[in-house]
C-alpha cells in the first residue's frame, strides 16, 4: 500500500511542480526568426550581453604596455613576466589567464578600448558603479541605461543571470517590462499543494490572481511586487519547456560565470526574442595579495567568455552577438605596499563578437601622466555606449545618455 | 522607487508621539506593523496581547526585551563555543537565525542584523568562523549601545581588519581599503570627506594587526608622522580618525537616514527638515542608538501610511516572520540553506555596501524561492522542516470553528496579514476554502488528512498574497 506520505512526497516532487503561465506573453512567443532585419532603428535582431567585472578590475595587469620600463617600476612584486604574455601588438600584451581572449582576438572576434572612464572619476565603488550603470554623472540615479535603451525598442526583452546572493542590476532598470532574474531555469517554477488537477489549477489562479487583481490606490510597492510576479509566472512554463534540450557545442569551464553564460546561450538559442543579458562576476577589489586572485578572475573571465561566442558563433548566432565587458574603475597605477593595488581610473574594455571592428582601439593611457596616481581616461564610457546604443541596438543615445557623445569606433 | 514628497511632512508632527485616535486606531493591522519592525513578525498571541495592552506598553515591552534574556544568552553562547570550532560556516549561519527565531529580545536581534548589513564584513574573504562570530557579539553587545564605542570596536574588530585589509596595511605602504569604508559607508556617506582625507587617514591606521586573535598595535609599523584629516592635523593615530569621523556633523544625519530606511520607509526619501530633529537627538545623546530607535519606533510618521507596508521584507524577515508566525520550532540548517536562494544568506554580504535591500530583493527567482519557502513550510511534507511548523495545528490550538470557511480564512488573514487584504483577495479564498471541501482526494487519506491537508493549502495561499511581501 501506498503510503499517503509517500504518494505526497512523490506528487509534489514530480506532477506536483505546476509551472505556470497558461498563456504565454508576447515576448516569449516572438522568434528572434521572426525579427525581420531592416538594418535601422529598433528593427535589429543584435544580442548584446553585458559581463560586468565587480569590485574595480585591474586594467593596468589586464592590457599591458610591457615595453614601458614604467610599468615595471610601478609594479616592484605585481609585473608581469614579459615572455608568455600573449601580445596584441609590439606595445601591448595581454594577461597570460586571457589566452583564450587573445585566441579570439587573432581571430577578428576582439576589440579592446583602452583608457575608458569618465570626468572626475569617483573612487567610491558603489557610486562608480552606479555611475557606469547608468551611464550618467546625475547625482541621484534610478534608472539604468540598458533598462532605458529597452524602453526604445518594440518588444524588447532581456534577462539577467544572476548569482545565488545578487540582486538584480540598476542598469535594467526603467525597462517597459521588468527584466527577469534567473539562477536557473530548473527552479524557476511555483509549487502548488498536492492534489486534483482541479484543486492545483484553483490554487494557481489564485496565486496569479492576486498578482493580476488591481485596485483602485495600489501603493506604489506593492505594484511593484504584484508587477514582478506577473512577469515571473509568465515567464516560467515556456522556460521549463526549454531547459530540457540545450547541448552546447563546445565544453563550457567548471565556473560561475560559465554557468551563468551557458544559461544565457540556451535563451539565445531558444529563440524567444530576448535581446540583452547582463551577468555579473565579484572580487576584482584586489587591494591585496592580488597575483593570484587577478589571474584567477581572469582565467574565469576569459575562458567563460570564449565558450559562450564559440558555441553561439558554431549555432549561426556570431554576427548577432556582441559581448562588452566594463568594471566601476581601474586601478592605482602604482601597487600598495600589500602585494595589491588601491581603487583608480581609467581602464580598458572588451568588445567579442562576430562583428566588432578587431583591433585596438585608443593609446594606453600614459604611465608618466597620472592623475593622482591614477591613469588618465580618454574615451569617456559613454562614447562606448553610444556606439552600442547607435549602431548595435538601434537606438538613439542621446535620449538614453541625456547628451551626445560621439560614438567609439568599436563596430565595423 | 524613491518616491519623493510633494507634500512635506510636519517634523514636528512626524516624531511627537503617535496617539490611537479614531482615525487611527489601534487595531491588529498596526500591531502587525510594529511587530515586524521592531522584531521579525508576531505570533497570534502576541498579536492578541499588543491589541488588549496598546501602543506604548507594546513599545515598552519590544524595547526591553521579555524575560529570561540572560538564560537564553548563556544557552546561545554555548551553542557558540561549539560553532566557533568549526571550519563550516553553515552552523554559524543557522546559530544566528536560531537566535532571531527565540530570542526574547527581537529588537536587540533586528539591530544585530541592521548592523551587519551596515558594517558588512563577510566570511567569503575573512575564512574565519570564530572572527565572523565574534563580530556577530560585538554588534549585538552594541546593538541598542552608542555608536562611538562600537565604530572604535569594529575599527579593531578581527574579521573587520581582515575584510578591509588593515591587516595589510603597513608604515609607507598604506593600504586606504579601511579608510575609505570608514568615511563612505559606515560613518558620513560620499561628499562630506575627500581623497586626501582618505589617504591621510590611510597611514593613521598602519600598524593594526591581529596577533593570538586579538587586536594589536605594532609600533614599528605604524606611520606616527602628521597627517592632516578635516584639517586636523598632527601624528594621528586610528583611534583619532575614528573620534575626528564621529565629531563631523555628517555622521548623525548619515546614520538617522540609515535607520529611516530600515524603520520607517524604504520609498520615502525623507528631506533635511524631516531628518535633522533625529540627528539633533543623536548628537546631542552622544549617539545613543536606542533613543532613537524608540523615538522613530513611537511616532506619528511610523504610525502613518507613509510608513506602513512601506518597505519590502528582506528574506530573513521574511523566514524568520514566517516561522515566528507558526509558532513553528524548527531546526535553523535548513533554514539557513534556504535563505542563501532567497538572497540573503548572513554573514556573506555581497560588498562591502551591505545588501541593497527594498526592490533589489525581489525579483523574479528570489520571489519564486520565497513562494517554494512558503510552500515547504506549511506543507509539513519537506524533510528540511519536519511537521512543527503546521498551520492545522494552529487551528486546533485556537480552537478556531473549522465548519465556518469564512472564520477559517479569516483566521489565516488575521495570522499573516493582520486582516489587512482587499475583500477581492479575501472572497477568493473563501470560495477556494469552499470548494476544496468537494475536491478529490486519495481514496487512502483519512478525513483527518483531508482537514489538514485543507487547512495547509489555505494558509499558503495566504502568504503567498502580494501583500505578504512587504513589511
Amino acid at each position: 500500500m501506498i503510503h499517503r506520505r509517500a504518494f505526497l512526497r512523490n506528487a509534489i516532487s514530480t506532477s506536483g511542480l505546476v509551472a505556470w503561465g497558461c498563456t504565454a506573453p508576447r515576448f516569449l512567443q516572438q522568434t528572434a526568426a521572426a525579427t525581420p532585419w531592416l538594418g535601422e532603428a529598433g528593427t535589429k535582431d543584435t544580442l548584446l550581453v553585458v559581463v560586468q567585472l565587480t569590485g574595480g578590475n585591474d586594467g593596468l595587469n589586464t592590457v599591458i604596455p610591457f615595453k614601458d620600463p614604467l610599468y615595471a617600476q610601478y609594479r616592484p612584486t605585481l609585473k608581469l613576466p614579459t615572455a608568455p604574455l600573449p601580445k596584441l601588438n609590439d606595445q601591448l600584451a595581454v594577461h597570460s589567464s586571457l589566452k583564450s581572449l587573445a585566441d579570439l582576438y587573432e581571430q577578428q572576434a576582439v576589440c579592446v578600448v583602452q583608457g575608458v572612464g569618465y570626468p572626475n572619476p569617483s573612487q567610491s565603488h558603489f557610486r562608480s558603479m552606479d555611475i557606469w550603470q547608468a551611464g550618467s554623472l546625475a547625482d541621484t540615479l534610478t534608472e539604468g541605461w540598458i533598462g532605458k535603451a529597452m524602453a526604445k525598442i518594440p518588444k524588447a526583452q532581456g534577462f539577467h543571470l544572476a548569482a545565488s546572493n545578487e540582486a538584480a542590476p540598476l542598469a535594467l532598470a526603467g525597462a517597459p517590462a521588468k527584466v527577469p532574474s534567473l539562477t536557473s531555469l530548473s527552479e524557476f517554477q511555483v509549487r502548488t499543494f498536492a492534489g486534483s488537477a482541479q484543486d492545483r489549477m484553483q490554487q494557481k489562479r489564485i496565486i496569479e490572481g492576486a498578482a493580476e487583481m488591481s485596485q483602485a490606490k495600489t501603493p506604489a510597492l506593492l505594484d511593484f511586487v504584484k508587477q514582478t510576479a506577473v512577469s515571473t509566472y509568465q515567464s516560467s512554463q515556456r522556460l521549463q519547456e526549454i531547459a530540457k534540450s540545450y547541448q552546447p557545442k563546445v565544453p563550457y569551464p567548471a565556473s560561475g560565470l560559465a554557468e551563468r553564460l551557458k544559461l544565457a546561450a540556451q535563451l539565445i538559442d531558444a529563440d524567444m526574442g530576448a535581446r540583452v543579458f547582463y551577468v555579473t562576476i565579484d572580487g576584482f577589489d584586489t587591494h591585496a595579495n592580488q597575483l593570484d586572485l587577478h589571474a584567477n578572475l581572469l582565467q574565469e573571465v576569459a575562458d567563460a567568455i570564449a565558450a559562450f561566442y564559440k558555441d553561439l558563433a558554431a549555432r549561426g548566432h556570431g554576427h548577432r552577438l556582441l559581448i562588452m565587458t566594463f568594471s566601476e574603475f581601474g586601478r592605482r597605477a602604482k601597487e600598495n605596499g600589500s602585494k595589491g593595488t588601491d581603487h583608480g581610473s581609467a581602464a580598458p574594455m572588451f568588445l567579442v563578437g562576430g562583428r566588432v571592428k578587431p583591433g585596438v582601439a585608443g593609446e594606453h593611457p600614459r604611465l608618466d601622466r597620472l592623475e593622482d596616481g591614477n591613469l588618465v581616461h580618454h574615451t569617456d564610457f559613454r562614447q562606448v555606449y553610444a556606439a552600442v546604443l547607435e549602431q548595435w541596438l538601434g537606438v538613439a543615445s542621446k535620449d538614453v545618455l541625456g547628451g551626445t557623445f560621439k560614438p567609439a569606433a568599436i563596430l565595423a | 522607487m524613491v518616491r519623493y514628497l510633494r507634500d512635506q511632512i510636519d517634523p514636528r508632527w512626524a516624531w511627537a508621539p503617535y496617539e490611537p485616535d479614531s482615525e487611527r486606531p489601534w487595531d491588529l493591522r498596526l500591531a502587525g506593523h510594529v511587530y515586524r519592525r521592531a522584531g521579525f513578525g508576531a505570533t497570534y498571541q502576541e498579536l492578541q496581547e499588543a491589541l488588549r495592552a496598546g501602543p506604548k506598553a507594546t513599545i515598552d515591552k519590544l524595547l526591553q526585551g521579555g524575560d529570561g534574556q540572560e538564560a537564553f544568552d548563556r544557552e546561545c553562547q554555548t551553542m557558540a563555543e561549539a560553532i566557533q570550532a568549526q571550519a563550516d560556516d553553515l552552523p554559524l549561519r543557522a546559530w544566528w537565525l536560531y537566535v532571531m527565531l527565540y530570542t526574547p529580545h527581537p529588537l536587540r536581534e533586528k539591530m544585530t542584523l541592521f548592523w551587519h548589513n551596515h558594517f558588512a564584513t563577510s566570511q567569503a574573504k575573512v575564512l574565519n568562523v570564530a572572527y565572523m562570530l565574534r563580530q556577530n557579539q560585538l554588534l549585538r553587545q552594541h546593538a541598542l549601545g552608542r555608536f562611538g564605542p562600537l565604530l572604535q570596536a569594529i575599527s579593531k574588530d578581527p574579521a573587520m581588519l581582515i575584510w578591509l585589509d588593515t591587516v595589510e596595511s603597513k608604515k609607507g605602504k598604506p593600504n586606504e581599503n579601511y579608510a575609505r569604508e570608514l568615511m563612505e559607508l559606515f560613518s558620513l556617506g560620499i561628499g562630506h570627506y575627500t581623497e586626501a582625507d582618505i589617504r591621510q587617514a590611510a597611514r593613521a591606521f598602519t600598524g593594526w594587526e591581529i596577533k593570538q586573535d586579538r587586536f594589536f598595535f605594532n609600533r614599528t609599523q605604524h606611520d606616527a608622522t602628521s597627517k592632516t584629516v578635516f584639517g586636523q592635523s598632527g601624528p594621528l593615530i586610528g583611534e583619532d580618525v575614528v573620534r575626528l569621523c564621529l565629531q563631523q556633523t555628517a555622521c548623525a544625519s548619515f546614520l538617522a537616514r540609515k535607520l529611516f530606511r530600515y524603520f520607517i520607509s524604504e520609498t520615502l526619501a525623507p528631506d533635511a527638515d524631516l531628518i535633522e530633529p533625529l540627528a539633533k537627538a543623536f548628537r546631542d545623546s552622544n549617539y545613543d542608538v536606542k533613543l532613537v530607535v524608540e523615538t522613530m519606533l513611537r511616532s506619528n510618521l511610523f504610525f502613518s501610511d507613509h510608513a506602513y507596508r512601506a518597505r519590502v521584507k528582506s528574506p530573513t524577515e521574511f523566514g524568520v516572520g514566517l516561522v515566528r508566525s507558526l509558532n513553528g520550532k524548527v531546526g535553523t540548517i535548513g533554514l539557513a540553506q534556504a535563505m542563501e536562494n532567497l538572497g540573503q544568506k548572513l554573514f556573506f554580504p555581497p560588498s562591502v555596501k551591505g545588501w541593497d535591500g527594498g526592490t533589489q530583493w525581489l525579483h523574479s527567482t528570489t520571489l519564486l524561492q520565497r513562494q517554494n519557502l512558503a510552500q515547504a513550510i506549511t506543507s509539513t511534507e519537506d524533510q528540511r522542516f519536519g511537521r512543527r511548523c503546521d498551520p492545522a495545528q494552529l487551528i486546533k490550538q485556537q480552537r478556531v470553528p473549522e465548519q465556518d470557511d469564512a472564520a477559517v480564512v479569516q483566521f489565516f488573514v488575521d495570522l499573516f496579514l493582520q486582516n489587512d487584504l482587499p475583500e477581492e483577495a479575501r472572497q477568493r479564498l473563501t470560495l477556494y476554502r469552499r470548494e476544496s471541501a468537494k475536491h478529490r482526494y486519495p481514496p487512502f487519506w483519512t478525513e483527518e488528512d483531508v482537514r489538514e491537508h485543507r487547512l495547509r493549502t489555505l494558509a499558503y495561499l495566504v502568504i503567498s498574497q502580494p501583500e505578504y511581501q512587504l513589511d
